[in-house]
């Protein structure tokens, strides 16, 4: 019964996300407009070249829900994030959480965005407890990307100070 | 002719009595009210044998059994209850009807759910088995049945369907099963990030996420769910012989791979559904 009631007013996401027999979609009618409507115009979907030394990927997974999630982060010289893309499989909660991200880091300094709280996340898109855990992801996958890049520049830094001596 | 001097002496020989009578009973009032309280149900019975000793307070009420508000063993028969509708003892765990009146009977709390689908409490089940079982007992216990039962009996009814619906459905999946063996040992996967997850795995199953998501024919799609049916065989031989030997972390990080593959199982058939 949930499930027609969900059908009709969010078709397009009745195929791709299994959650809808869930015991908690019974006691919540719908997802969110907000999240519905970071599913159907995802902002930045994509991949950057994860080879490029400006560009720092976080990759994380949710083992209790099977969700996975790749954020990615390219940064200027000045250390400000120009551009983010992100690709997940999951819910539709975890790909707005993750877009949303996505959103919220760009034009940020690598150290500003290191300040973003699922918290935050979870209140701009009503996200219900039981989704929670996707606003997580999204924060994991962020700081995952901020570290992959630190960890590229650091080894930049070292490679130049051994080529200079 | 009695004087009234020997009646006052036979009064208090009677009131004697009486107190301790009263005693009695009250005693079993409270009880009965800790007993009912204690339990989910209310139907869960206990006897008392009503051994009115006119000596001694520290009267012990006896029990011939009692429903258990202390931990309780799954099925192991240590508690045994009696029949809610004719004060018969139950001799069998689970005991689904009463032997003697052939009442329904409500769930036994905690229960585990292979005691219940009568399977050995391991990894490797025979669905072949269990199904035949699943539907041997919902031949009995389906609340159709009982339509035109007391009240009492199509309320147990309807929760025992319900709980051996559930027991089919966790044991069924190999993953489910695995989780469900794991809880019964205290364990669980917990929500949000696995930080301690390989990074080759989930570039892995990034990639075949990518994959399944650009596939154009039924074809690949089957060909992907082939690899997956692949890498879930293989986990679950390894979640078996993890949980033979008893080793519960490694078969946690075994059954969170096979959560990872199940959903992409899962996308594989709605790929294939959206196909037709």
């Amino acid at each position: 019964m949930a499930g027609t009631v969900v059908k009709t007013c969010l078709s397009p996401l009745a195929l791709l996300t299994r959650r809808l027999s869930a015991p908690e979609f019974i006691t919540q009618c719908c997802y969110h407009k907000k999240v519905v409507d970071h599913y159907e115009n995802p902002r930045n979907v994509g991949t950057l070249d994860k080879n490029s030394k400006n560009v720092g990927t976080g990759l994380v997974g949710a083992p209790a829900c099977g969700d996975v999630m790749k954020l990615q982060i390219e940064v200027d010289d000045h250390g400000k994030i120009v551009d983010a893309r992100f690709k997940t499989f999951g819910c539709g909660s975890a790909i707005a959480s993750s877009s949303l991200a996505t959103e919220w880091v760009k034009g940020k300094s690598v150290d500003e965005a290191l300040t973003i709280k699922n918290t935050d996340i979870a209140k701009e898109l009503c996200l219900p407890p039981v989704k929670l855990h996707c606003s997580m992801l999204a924060e994991d996958a962020i700081k995952a990307a901020l570290a992959d890049y630190r960890r590229k520049q650091q080894d930049d830094q070292q490679e130049a100070v051994r080529a200079s001596v | 002719m009695l004087s009234y001097n020997s009646l006052r002496i036979v009064c208090p020989f009677r009131s004697l009595l009486h107190p301790n009578w009263l005693m009695t009973n009250r005693q079993t009032l409270t009880c009965s009210a800790h007993c009912v309280s204690n339990n989910l149900t209310k139907k869960d019975t206990w006897q008392r044998q009503n051994n009115l000793k006119p000596t001694g307070n520290e009267r012990k009420l006896q029990y011939s059994t009692y429903a258990a508000s202390s931990p309780r063993n799954y099925g192991t028969g240590q508690f045994k209850l009696n029949c809610w509708n004719c004060k018969q003892p139950l001799d069998q765990t689970p005991a689904f009807f009463c032997m003697t009146c052939k009442a329904v009977q409500p769930p036994e709390e905690d229960i585990s759910l292979f005691n219940i689908m009568d399977c050995d409490y391991k990894f490797s089940l025979d669905t072949h088995k269990l199904q035949k079982r699943y539907l041997h007992l919902q031949r009995s216990l389906h609340p159709d049945n009982f339509s035109q039962k007391s009240v009492e009996e199509q309320e147990y009814s309807e929760s025992y369907s319900a709980l051996v619906n559930k027991a089919y459905h966790t044991l069924l999946k190999p993953l489910s099963r695995g989780l469900y063996m794991l809880e019964l040992k205290g364990m669980v996967i917990e929500e949000g990030t696995d930080s301690g997850a390989d990074p080759e795995f989930l570039m892995e199953l990034m990639e075949i996420n990518e994959a399944l998501d650009e596939v154009k024919t039924p074809e690949e799609a089957n060909k992907i769910g082939q690899h997956t049916k692949g890498k879930l065989a293989v986990l679950t031989e390894e979640i078996d012989a993890a949980l033979l030997k008893g080793e519960l972390q490694s078969a946690k990080a075994l059954l969170a791979q096979m959560k990872y593959f199940a959903n992409i199982e899962e996308k594989v058939k709605e790929k294939l559904s959206e196909f037709m």
